[in-house]
């Protein structure tokens, strides 16, 4: 008779390897989409901001375009969609390498990129503009005066919801699973269906989640602490 | 009585009432909503599929069910499910029975009941020619793609434990992708691969269906465990469809010469609810 909570199929043995494996590459889709998006998000921001009347709409209808179109959506056509218009050389050679988790890391990039962005945009905007005309009237340029002004004090403004958006950034990795990546959701799922026990593999799979939400939740207090947004 | 007592009786009702509804016997159940719910795939050619047409789910995992609903003169509504969906569906009671391409073996028959076979398919996999793969134990190390949660990625590992097996949501998402070159094989079964393979039209040439089985599927209809009133019934309406020659009819309709499928000849009865493995 088995007990009703398998404790040891979570601690040892193939399931065991199998969830760990999982963790890890939603762990590696989190951080290597983080690091894509978020100077990504900065460009897009600035677009927006910027003088030029195309650069803004443009920006603007990147924005939109994604954040309006369900993630799972953007997996299905970066996984089955996208890769089918490359020239047939370069479509082998990707096909041939992990076009699952590439597809996935880009899916996860720009959503969390459009997110990011408009989080960025409005930190910039919480800096009086007057700060911005002084920095253009001593002869900064318009990069100059974002880089080394506006920017420094947006960022304090704009860490806490930048750490809220890799919070869902990290839950959403989870929908990778439709596209074959072998992340912790796909795991769980095949512990599943090859020892029926459901319970323990979801309840490991939803330990990890909740594990690693708690963690970012508290980096985003602790960074609120440290470094209150000053009195512009 | 005063009143507390009246409620106190009136609750006990109630809990004997909502008690007894949960561990009557489901066959009174379903006649009693005169409706039986049967879980289909509704994406797996011939068994259960859309007929663009008409819209309907049909096929012959279909039209067992219809003959089940027809002798216990009751509605049949089909709810589709995913493949990974089907056993914990039926185990909460949110279908009443499975007749969704299930794979009847001893693993399964802790968590299940099945009915007997209504059919026999091997499990194969088809591969694109540019692969040059011939053989199965060629697939180790590459990428193979099929279904989630059913029989075929466990299949695939036991006979090439090395092989990297990518699955999706459905049968058609995994084909889809092998069509794209994503992996150089697909798992399913063999009746399901010939339905496909059928559908590739003249890429049909880029193709080949590996010839070994990977095993032998018994397919069944599936039933919650200890109802033992319903799997009479549903055995029974089984054993009916084969003496009067209408299973036959029912195979050569779904995968007989006017089918994708074209088999010449019926390599099984529907007499046995046994498996060997």
């Amino acid at each position: 008779m088995t007990p009703l909570f398998d404790l040891d199929l979570l601690l040892t043995g193939t399931y065991h390897d199998w969830l760990v494996a999982g963790l890890i590459t939603s762990l590696s889709l989190t951080g290597i989409s983080l690091a894509l998006a978020l100077p990504l998000a900065i460009l897009i921001a600035l677009i927006r901001l910027s003088p030029v009347k195309v650069l803004q709409w443009s920006g603007f209808a990147f924005v939109e375009a994604i954040r309006n179109v369900p993630l799972l959506a953007h997996m299905l056509f970066w996984y089955f969609g996208a890769p089918e218009l490359l020239p047939t050389a370069l479509r082998e050679w990707l096909y041939a390498r992990n076009i699952e988790a590439t597809s996935a890391i880009i899916a996860l990039t720009l959503y969390t990129a459009a997110y990011m962005s408009e989080d960025v945009r409005s930190g910039i905007r919480s800096i009086p503009g007057q700060q911005f005309e002084a920095a253009r009237a001593l002869g900064f340029s318009f990069v100059a005066s974002m880089r080394l002004v506006v920017l420094p004090q947006a960022l304090r403004v704009t860490i806490p919801p930048l750490i809220s958006q890799t919070l869902n950034l990290w839950k959403d990795t989870s929908i990778a699973t439709v596209i074959g990546v072998a992340e912790l959701m796909y795991q769980a799922a095949k512990v599943e269906s090859a020892s029926f026990r459901s319970f323990e593999a979801f309840a490991f799979a939803s330990a990890c989640y909740l594990g690693m939400s708690l963690l970012i939740t508290g980096a985003a207090g602790w960074y609120q602490g440290r470094f209150p947004v000053r009195a512009a | 009585m005063n009143l507390r007592n009246h409620l106190l009786v009136g609750l006990l009702a109630l809990v004997t009432l909502v008690g007894g509804t949960a561990y009557a016997d489901q066959l009174a159940d379903i006649k009693k909503k005169g409706e039986i719910v049967v879980g289909v795939l509704g994406t797996d050619e011939p068994n259960s599929f859309v007929d663009p047409k008409t819209r309907e789910i049909v096929g012959y995992d279909v039209d067992l069910a219809k003959a089940i609903a027809r002798k216990l003169g009751i509605k049949l509504t089909l709810k589709q499910l995913a493949v990974a969906a089907r056993i914990p569906e039926l185990e909460q009671g949110r279908v009443d029975l499975l007749a969704a391409s299930l794979t009847h073996n001893k693993e399964r028959e802790a968590k299940v009941d099945f009915s007997l076979t209504t059919f026999v398919t091997g499990q194969k996999v088809i591969v694109r020619k540019d692969s040059n793969v011939t053989a199965v134990p060629q697939l180790a190390g590459k990428k193979v793609l099929t279904v989630k949660g059913g029989t075929q990625e466990p299949n695939l590992r036991k006979a090439v434990p090395t092989a990297e097996v990518v699955t999706f949501e459905t049968t058609g998402q995994a084909f889809v992708a092998l069509q794209q070159g994503k992996g150089v094989g697909y798992v399913n079964d063999e009746v399901s691969i010939l339905a496909d393979y059928a559908k590739l039209g003249p890429a049909q040439k880029d193709f080949v269906i590996l010839p070994e089985n990977l095993s032998i599927e018994p397919l069944a209809l599936g039933i919650r465990k200890g109802e033992p009133a319903l799997k009479k019934v549903v055995d029974d309406t089984l054993r009916e469809l084969e003496k009067s020659g209408e299973a036959e009819k029912l195979f050569f309709k779904w995968y007989g010469n006017d089918s994708k499928i074209k088999f010449q000849a019926r390599p099984f009865k529907i007499e046995s609810d046994k498996v060997d493995s």
